[in-house]
């Protein structure tokens, strides 16, 4: 049996020995795409595999190699998509029924990106139904499961991407986070999830989306990778209104920069409200291990997260703008957990829309002024490790909180206000509880500082509890 | 706020056209329910100067 070591590898590790030539990628995705059907009975973790599409780019990867026309790090890697992004000509579902045969005419401008970056693209990966809760527990497609814990969710709205990376399948994963979609598939999966600044990456051909708050984002196995991801991703679109004319900076130049002087606020509410107890305890963990590192431990207050859960009147309202065209003719296409969230949508009125809008700004604002006072933010990703697949509920303090379908939301608590606000947020794993399953920490920064994210995860992940553990799933 | 569930059910069959049973119903209430305790919430909060942050700029040349 051959030694397929280097599916474990990072990005970072792997693409100097294609680079050198000792890794081909033709082997290298013939192997991630043998992975990935060894794997699928056990994690449902895609919807599509592109098994010709993938080695037809690995053939034109090696040829471009051999007449020494390198792209960069992502040249000829193996990384997934999830499936609400848009691919000519290879289906794209949105984890729907509705979009089952759905197959687009362009590329997304995040996979036009990383096709020109040499990235080759395994296939579509499973969600949540269109890409609407955090469990990934999808009507149509299966529920996809956690590598760490197969009975467990890997999180969502993208699981899919999660459970590729921990598992080997893929070495990074694109995909959308308008709650904590990418943060946290990353955090009950342990591996690095980003979200960048609203407005830093294109949304062009994102899928059935919301109008106010999606982001489209990498996850991968290590800080390092992400930055690479995000060098490639990020940077003006023309074509995109939401995206912001601002300089890219060289992110791995952040990279081993440490800590010492910078400022870390953890906040005094909401984000340490409910948290289930081995949680707070890494979480607090990864506070004392920065403060060892050199940053200067500062209290911070968010007084108006009392009124985040005004930013659900708006989604209610966004979604059944968004669904409106496909509700009416295709109910019985839709199942439970999206279609009862999204009918209520149309009872929001237009006085209570505009005022989850001044909401946001007020909101934004307060962030805003903390981060004059801090470098960076510390709080956990999600309030729980991941639920197992058959729960409704989870319970902390004696209270039992949905995590699932009409009235959820309690698991993307943490994700979804750094969505209201646009500031970026990364999850990087901190550590596991008793069962051995993952816990993330999430940090935030400054709109547009995403360099500083990179600096302060980089520090932090090098004394991680966490640092190089992989699960291994037995099939 | 509580809507009675027959009004509901026709404010559904209206709008959407959907026919939703009472079990359908409960589900469609939770949603609803979340979405009027945090309009409860916000009655004590002062929004009067708030200012929209939204910013025009003129649109950029294609990049082709």
């Amino acid at each position: 049996m051959r030694n397929l070591d280097f599916l474990k590898m990072t990005i970072s590790e792997l693409a100097p020995k294609i680079r050198n030539k000792e890794i081909s990628p033709g082997e290298q995705t013939e192997a991630a795409l043998t992975e990935a059907d060894r794997l699928q009975p056990k994690l449902n973790s895609l919807i599509t595999l592109l098994h010709e599409q993938a080695m037809a780019q690995a053939r034109e990867s090696e040829t471009a190699l051999s007449r020494g026309d390198y792209r960069g790090p992502l040249h000829g890697i193996p990384i997934g998509l999830k499936d609400n992004l848009a691919t000519a000509g290879i289906t794209t579902t949105v984890g729907s029924k509705v979009l089952a045969n759905h197959v687009p005419d362009e590329d997304a401008e995040v996979v036009i990106r990383c096709r020109d970056a040499g990235a080759i693209f395994i296939g579509k990966e499973n969600l949540e139904e269109f890409a609407a809760g955090a469990t990934s527990n999808n009507p149509h497609y299966g529920a996809v499961h956690n590598p760490g814990g197969v009975d467990r969710v890997p999180g969502g709205s993208r699981g899919g991407g999660g459970a590729n990376v921990a598992s080997g399948v893929t070495f990074a994963s694109l995909g959308t986070d308008l709650g904590g979609s990418v943060r946290l598939p990353g955090t009950f999966c342990g591996v690095v999830g980003l979200k960048q600044t609203y407005g830093r990456v294109s949304q062009r051909g994102l899928m059935v989306t919301s109008f106010n708050g999606d982001h489209i984002g990498p996850m991968t196995r290590s800080v390092a990778d992400s930055a690479l991801l995000l060098q490639v991703l990020a940077g003006n679109d023309p074509l995109d209104p939401s995206s912001v004319p601002v300089p890219v900076p060289d992110y791995s130049s952040y990279l081993g920069k440490g800590l010492k002087g910078l400022k870390m606020g953890v906040p005094s509410n909401h984000f340490f409200d409910l948290l289930d107890e081995e949680v707070e305890a890494a979480v607090r963990g990864s506070v004392a291990a920065l403060e060892e590192l050199g940053a200067e431990l500062l209290e911070v207050s968010l007084p108006a997260m009392e009124y985040i859960g005004a930013m659900r009147i708006s989604a209610m309202a966004d979604g059944v703008v968004t669904h409106e065209q496909f509700l009416k003719n295709h109910r019985e296409a839709y199942g439970p957990d999206v279609l009862y969230r999204t009918i209520p949508g149309q009872f929001v009125l237009g006085k209570d829309y505009s005022k989850s809008l001044k909401v946001q700004r007020m909101i934004q604002e307060e962030y805003l002024r903390v981060m004059h006072q801090v470098d960076f933010l510390v709080t956990p990703t999600a309030p729980v490790p991941a639920p197992r697949i058959d729960a409704t509920h989870v319970n902390i303090n004696g209270e039992d909180h949905r995590v699932r379908g009409p009235g959820s939301g309690f698991i993307s608590r943490n994700t979804s206000p750094l969505n209201a606000v646009g500031l970026p947020a990364i999850s990087v794993p901190c550590g596991v509880n008793h069962a051995g399953l993952p816990i993330g920490v999430q940090f935030i920064t400054a709109p547009f500082e995403e360099g500083l994210l990179f600096q302060v995860a980089d520090s932090y992940v090098k004394t991680s509890p966490s640092q190089r553990l992989r699960p291994e799933v037995s099939v | 706020m509580s809507i009675q569930n027959e009004t509901l059910k026709a404010m559904i069959r209206d709008y959407d056209g959907l026919e939703l049973s009472d079990e359908e119903l409960e589900l469609v209430r939770t949603e609803l329910e979340t979405y009027f305790g945090e309009l409860a919430k916000l009655e004590s909060v002062d929004l009067s100067d708030m200012f929209s942050g939204r910013l025009t700029r003129l649109p950029e040349p294609d990049r082709s």
